[in-house]
C-alpha cells in the first residue's frame, strides 16, 4: 500500500485512514528529536489551562525566556480583571542556579501579593528549577501562611513527559489539591453546574452561558475562563460537570466524580447540532418538565435567530474540503460544525493525541479520512502538499506553512478573533471560515508572471 | 500600584539567549538550529518569530524528556544530529544549549565529537555548538554568542578580500536591506552577518519552506577572517568582531547603531575610513532629504516627551534620533543589565542636555511607572507596549520585536537615512492622528476639558 506520505519509517505508524484496519494511529510517543516538532512542554500545558484564571498572578519560576515567550498568548477574554495577563517571572540567574532559586522565589511571592493583593498566586516549575531540586511547595506553603493569601504550587517541570498532555492534569491536580473544595458556596440549588475545559478564547463561554442559565441552571464556576479563584473554590458543590474540552479537562472532571461524586457529561457547542444536543443533555440530566420546556423554547429561539443567516457562506463552502491539525478536542469538535457548512473533514490529527483522544476521533470522522499523531512540520507540509485541502485549521506555528503553500488557513488557537460556541457562534464561525476558504487572494496564488 | 520593586520580574523586556541565537542563525544559508533542551524552548521561540515575521520558522528540538535528563542528553543530540543530517542535510547544524542543558552540564561538542567519529566515513554538515544558558544575560548575548561561534569555527585567514565584515545585531529584514543599500550606494564589497533580509521576509512561494537558499553563506563567515575590517552595529554583538581582531589582526569598530543624522554619519565615515571610499552623491542626497524631513516635521515633535523601549543599541541610537528630531526622551527602558547601555544615555544626556530616566535590566513595569511620575506623549516599542500606551492614553509607535497585533513587522525600517525619513515620516504623523485635530490645529489640554464640562452638562439636563 502506498504511505501516506514519505517520511522516517518509524514515523508512518503515525498516520493512518479512517476504515483501514484498526484506524487509530500510534500515538502519545516521544517525537524524535532533530524534528521541528509542534509539540510544546509540560510547563506549557499546565499554563494553558490554568492562566484563564483572571484574578490570579501567574508566577513562572525559571530563567527569564519560559515567561518571556508565553505571557499574555492565550486568547482567552476576562469580563473582570486583566492581572492574568501579566507576565511575572523569578528571572533566574546563574547564581540562583547554583544556590538555589527559594529564597528569591519567597521574596518575589511576598512583593507580588504586596503589589496586587491577587485572588491567588500560581507558581510554575520549569525545568531549571527542578533540577536545581527547588521546593517550591514548602515555599509557597511558608508564603501563603504569612501572606493569606492563596500560593498555589504547580508542578510543571518541562521536561516530564514528551506530552503536553501531562501538563493539563497537572494543571489540574494544582486546583484538585488546593482550590476545589476550600470554600463553601452562599447558596446552592438543585441545578448547579461547573463548565469544566472552556477557557474563553475569544469570547467563547460568553456564547454559552446565557443559554445555560436561561435553562434554569446555576453555573457555579468555569474551570477556568473568566473565572476566579475563589469561584473555582465553590466547584465541588455542583450536582453536574459539564466538559467542554475533553481533552485537557475529563482528567479533573473524572476526579471530581471520584473525589465528590459529580457526575460529568461531555459537551459540544461548536455548531447548532451540537449545540442542541449538548443543551438537551442538560436538560436530560436533571430531569426536570419545566427545564425540559425551558430548553426547547431556547433551543427553537437560538436555531430561529441564525436560521439563514451562514446561507450565503454554506453556498460558497459546500464541498470543500478542510484538514484539521490541532492540540487535541477541535480534531473531533470541530467535524460536526464543519459538516454543517456542507465541509467535509479529509484529515484531523493532533500534536498531543492519546488513545482515548483518537478514539473519539475515529468515532467522529468519515471513512477515508486521514489521521495523523505529532506530524512534525515537514509532514505537515509535505501532507498539505500532496492531499492539499480548502482550509487548514491549525495554530500560529502553523500557519505560515499552509499559507506559503497558497493553503487557505484559519487560527482557531490562541488568536482565534471571534467566539464561535453557541448558536450565533457558528453564523461567527462560518463567517470566518468562509473569509479564509472564499479570498480572492488565494487564486492569485496560483497565477504566474506570464499569465498562465 | 505601581509602587517600586525588587525581586520580580512583570511583563518582562528581554527574553532568553536561545532567542537571540536562533535570530542569528535564520540568517545563514542552508544551516538548521537545534535546541538541545525541551520542546517547549524551540516551540515557543518559533511562536514568538512566526507571529513576528509572519514566515514559516524551522528549529529543531532534541526533545529532551525526564528520562534524558536523568542519564544525559548523549542519545538524544546525536539522535537529533542524525535526523537532521539524514533527513534535511543541511550545509551547517547549529546546536544551541538551553538552562535545561546548561544546567545539568551537557559537554555538547565532546558529543558532536563523538558522533563525527562514528560517522567519519559520511558527508556530514559543519556541526557548530553555541553556549546559550538562558540564566545568563538576555537574547542579545545569545545573538553576540553566536555570531562569536560561529567566526570562531568557521573564519580562516586565506587572501585579503577588500571586505568589511558588518556585524548587524537582532535587526528587521528591512534594516538589514537598508545597511546593505547603504553599502551598494558606497560600493564597499561586505560581508553581512547575519543576511535575514531575505530569509525573513520572504515572497509567497513553496521554497520558503525549505532551508534558506538566501542568507550568508558558510564561504561568507570563513571569509571574514580575511577582511579590512568589522563593524559591530551593535555594540552589544561585538564579540565576534574583537575575536577577528584578536586572532587575524582585524580592525574592529564598535556601534553605534546607524539610527538618525549623526549615528548614520559616523556608520558611513567608519565605512569610509576603513575602506578608504568617498561618499558618493547619492548618499548625501539621502543625508539631505533626511534632513529635509527632519526640518518638515520639527514643528510638531518638539519637545515631545518620548518613552523608548527595546534592545539596548536600539534604545540608545533611537534616543539620539528622536533628540535631534527636537523630542524630549524621558524614560528609556531595556531589559539587559548593561553598563555601555548605561555610559552612551549619559553621553547622549550630556550632549543633547536632556535627563531621562534609565532603567537598564529592567522590565515594562518600572517602565510604567516611570512614565506615570515624568510623563511620555508618545511611546516608541514593541507590542508588548501597547496596554501602558492604553492606560496612559498615548500613542504607541511600533518597532522592534515582538510586533505580532500588526502587519509588517519585517518591513519596518529605522537605519540609515532612508529608514530615518520613514520613521521621521510615520513618527510624525502618528502624532497628527493623536495631537492634531482635522483641519491640523493641535488639540490642547484644555480643549478636552472644556469638552468634558458640555458632556457633563448635558447629562444633568
Amino acid at each position: 500500500m502506498e504511505p501516506i506520505i514519505e517520511t522516517f519509517e518509524s514515523r508512518k505508524k503515525h498516520m493512518c485512514v479512517k476504515g483501514d484496519g484498526i484506524s487509530i494511529p500510534v500515538c502519545d510517543k516521544a517525537s524524535l528529536p532533530g524534528t521541528v516538532t509542534q509539540r510544546t512542554c509540560v510547563y506549557g500545558g499546565a499554563r494553558i489551562v490554568l492562566m484563564p484564571i483572571t484574578d490570579s498572578i501567574h508566577l513562572v519560576h525559571g530563567p527569564i525566556g519560559c515567561a518571556a515567550c508565553t505571557w499574555d498568548i492565550r486568547g482567552s477574554k476576562s469580563s473582570r480583571e486583566d492581572l492574568y495577563k501579566k507576565g511575572c517571572s523569578t528571572d533566574l540567574h546563574e547564581k540562583d542556579i547554583i544556590f538555589g532559586g527559594e529564597k528569591k522565589l519567597f521574596e518575589t511571592i511576598l512583593e507580588l501579593n504586596k503589589l496586587y493583593n491577587p485572588g491567588a498566586i500560581f507558581v510554575y516549575a520549569t525545568c531549571v528549577s527542578g533540577i536545581i531540586g527547588d521546593d517550591i511547595k514548602a515555599v509557597c506553603k511558608k508564603s501563603e501562611e504569612l501572606t493569606g493569601c492563596r500560593i498555589i504550587p504547580v508542578q510543571s517541570e518541562g521536561y516530564q513527559n514528551h506530552n503536553k498532555t501531562k501538563g493539563h492534569w497537572i494543571g489540574g491536580d494544582a486546583l484538585l489539591n488546593h482550590v476545589i473544595g476550600t470554600k463553601e458556596p452562599e447558596k446552592t440549588t438543585p441545578f448547579d453546574i461547573n463548565i469544566v475545559g472552556e477557557f474563553n478564547v475569544a469570547g467563547d463561554l460568553w456564547g454559552i452561558k446565557p443559554l445555560i442559565e436561561a435553562m434554569g441552571v446555576n453555573i457555579l464556576s468555569t474551570l477556568t475562563g473568566d473565572s476566579h479563584v475563589d469561584e473555582i473554590a465553590q466547584a465541588h458543590r455542583a450536582k453536574l460537570n459539564i466538559v467542554q474540552c475533553q481533552k485537557s479537562s475529563n482528567y479533573v472532571a473524572k476526579k471530581m466524580e471520584d473525589k465528590y461524586g459529580i457526575p460529568f457529561i461531555k459537551v459540544n457547542f461548536f455548531g447548532l447540532d451540537q449545540t442542541v444536543n449538548s443543551l438537551r443533555d442538560i436538560a436530560d440530566f436533571f430531569g426536570n418538565d419545566e427545564m425540559i420546556e425551558k430548553t426547547e423554547r431556547i433551543i427553537e429561539t437560538g436555531l430561529r435567530e441564525v436560521e439563514h443567516k451562514t446561507d450565503e457562506y454554506k453556498q460558497r463552502l459546500n464541498g470543500k474540503t478542510v484538514a484539521l491539525y490541532v492540540g487535541g478536542n477541535k480534531a473531533w469538535s470541530l467535524v460536526r460544525a464543519f459538516e454543517e457548512l456542507g465541509m467535509e473533514v479529509m484529515m484531523s490529527g493532533t500534536k498531543n493525541g492519546i488513545k482515548e483522544d483518537y478514539e473519539m476521533i475515529k468515532e467522529t470522522v468519515k471513512d477515508g479520512t486521514i489521521i495523523v499523531d505529532d506530524a512534525n512540520s515537514t509532514e505537515l507540509a509535505k501532507l498539505l502538499k500532496k492531499y492539499r485541502p480548502n482550509l487548514l485549521i491549525s495554530g500560529a506555528k502553523e500557519k505560515y506553512i499552509s499559507l506559503k503553500l497558497g493553503i487557505p488557513f484559519c487560527d482557531f488557537n490562541h488568536d482565534r478573533i471571534s467566539a464561535f460556541a453557541g448558536f450565533n457562534g457558528f453564523v461567527n464561525f462560518a463567517k470566518e471560515v468562509d473569509a479564509s476558504v472564499s479570498s480572492p487572494v488565494f487564486e492569485l496564488t496560483s497565477k504566474t508572471f506570464g499569465g498562465d | 500600584m505601581h509602587q517600586n520593586k525588587k525581586f520580580s520580574v512583570v511583563n518582562p523586556s528581554k527574553m532568553c539567549q536561545p532567542m537571540g541565537a536562533v535570530q542569528a542563525l535564520l540568517g545563514v544559508n542552508d544551516t538548521m538550529p537545534i535546541i538541545h533542551g525541551s520542546q517547549g524552548c524551540s516551540t515557543y521561540i518559533r511562536f514568538q518569530l512566526t507571529r513576528h515575521f509572519r514566515e514559516p520558522i524551522e528549529v529543531a528540538s532534541t526533545s529532551m524528556s525526564e528520562k534524558t535528563v536523568i542519564y544525559g542528553g548523549e542519545f538524544n543530540l546525536m539522535k537529533a544530529l542524525k535526523n537532521v543530517s539524514e533527513k534535511q542535510s543541511p550545509r551547517m547544524i547549529a546546536v544551541t544549549s538551553s538552562c535545561l542543558t546548561e544546567t545539568i552540564g551537557e559537554d555538547m561538542s565532546g558529543i558532536i565529537e563523538k558522533f563525527k567519529d562514528a560517522n567519519f566515513d559520511k558527508n556530514l554538515p559543519i556541526i557548530v555548538p553555541i553556549s546559550t544558558p538562558s540564566y545568563v544575560d538576555s537574547h542579545v548575548e545569545g545573538y553576540n554568542r553566536t555570531i562569536k561561534a560561529l567566526i570562531e569555527h568557521l573564519a580562516v585567514s586565506t587572501v585579503p578580500n577588500n571586505k568589511i565584515n558588518i556585524i548587524t545585531g537582532i535587526l528587521s529584514p528591512a534594516d538589514v536591506k537598508s545597511v546593505k543599500d547603504i553599502l551598494e550606494d558606497l560600493e564597499c564589497r561586505n560581508i553581512i552577518l547575519t543576511d535575514t533580509s531575505e530569509n525573513l521576509d520572504a515572497p509567497l512561494s513553496e521554497s520558503a519552506l525549505n532551508l534558506y537558499k538566501e542568507g550568508t553563506t558558510i564561504e561568507e563567515i570563513q571569509d571574514t577572517a580575511n577582511s579590512i575590517g568589522t563593524i559591530s552595529l551593535s555594540k552589544h554583538a561585538d564579540s565576534g568582531g574583537e575575536f577577528l581582531e584578536k586572532h587575524f589582526g582585524i580592525e574592529s569598530v564598535s556601534g553605534p547603531m546607524p539610527i538618525g543624522l549623526e549615528n548614520t554619519d559616523t556608520f558611513i565615515k567608519a565605512v569610509c575610513k576603513l575602506t578608504n571610499l568617498d561618499v558618493p552623491e547619492s548618499v548625501k542626497k539621502d543625508r539631505g532629504r533626511l534632513m529635509d524631513a527632519l526640518v518638515d516635521a520639527h514643528s510638531y515633535n518638539y519637545h515631545r516627551k518620548v518613552a523608548i523601549f527595546g534592545d539596548p543599541d536600539f534604545v540608545s541610537g533611537m534616543t539620539r534620533f528622536t533628540c535631534e528630531m527636537g523630542m524630549i526622551p524621558t524614560v528609556l527602558c531595556t531589559g539587559a543589565k548593561s553598563n555601555r547601555f548605561i555610559e552612551d544615555i549619559k553621553i547622549i544626556s550630556e550632549e543633547k542636555h536632556i535627563n531621562p530616566v534609565i532603567l537598564a535590566g529592567d522590565d515594562l513595569y518600572d517602565m510604567h511607572r516611570e512614565i506615570k511620575n515624568v510623563g511620555a506623549d508618545i511611546l516608541i516599542g514593541n507590542s508588548y507596549g501597547a496596554s501602558i500606551a492604553e492606560e496612559e492614553n498615548i500613542p504607541l509607535f511600533r518597532v522592534g520585536f515582538p510586533i505580532f497585533d500588526r502587519l509588517g513587522a519585517q518591513r519596518i525600517s529605522t537605519l540609515g537615512y532612508k529608514g530615518g525619513i520613514e520613521f521621521v515620516d510615520r513618527l510624525t504623523n502618528t502624532l497628527l492622528d493623536y495631537y492634531y485635530d482635522e483641519s491640523g490645529y493641535e488639540i490642547k489640554e484644555s480643549d478636552k476639558i472644556v469638552d468634558d464640562e458640555i458632556f457633563v452638562e448635558g447629562e444633568i439636563i
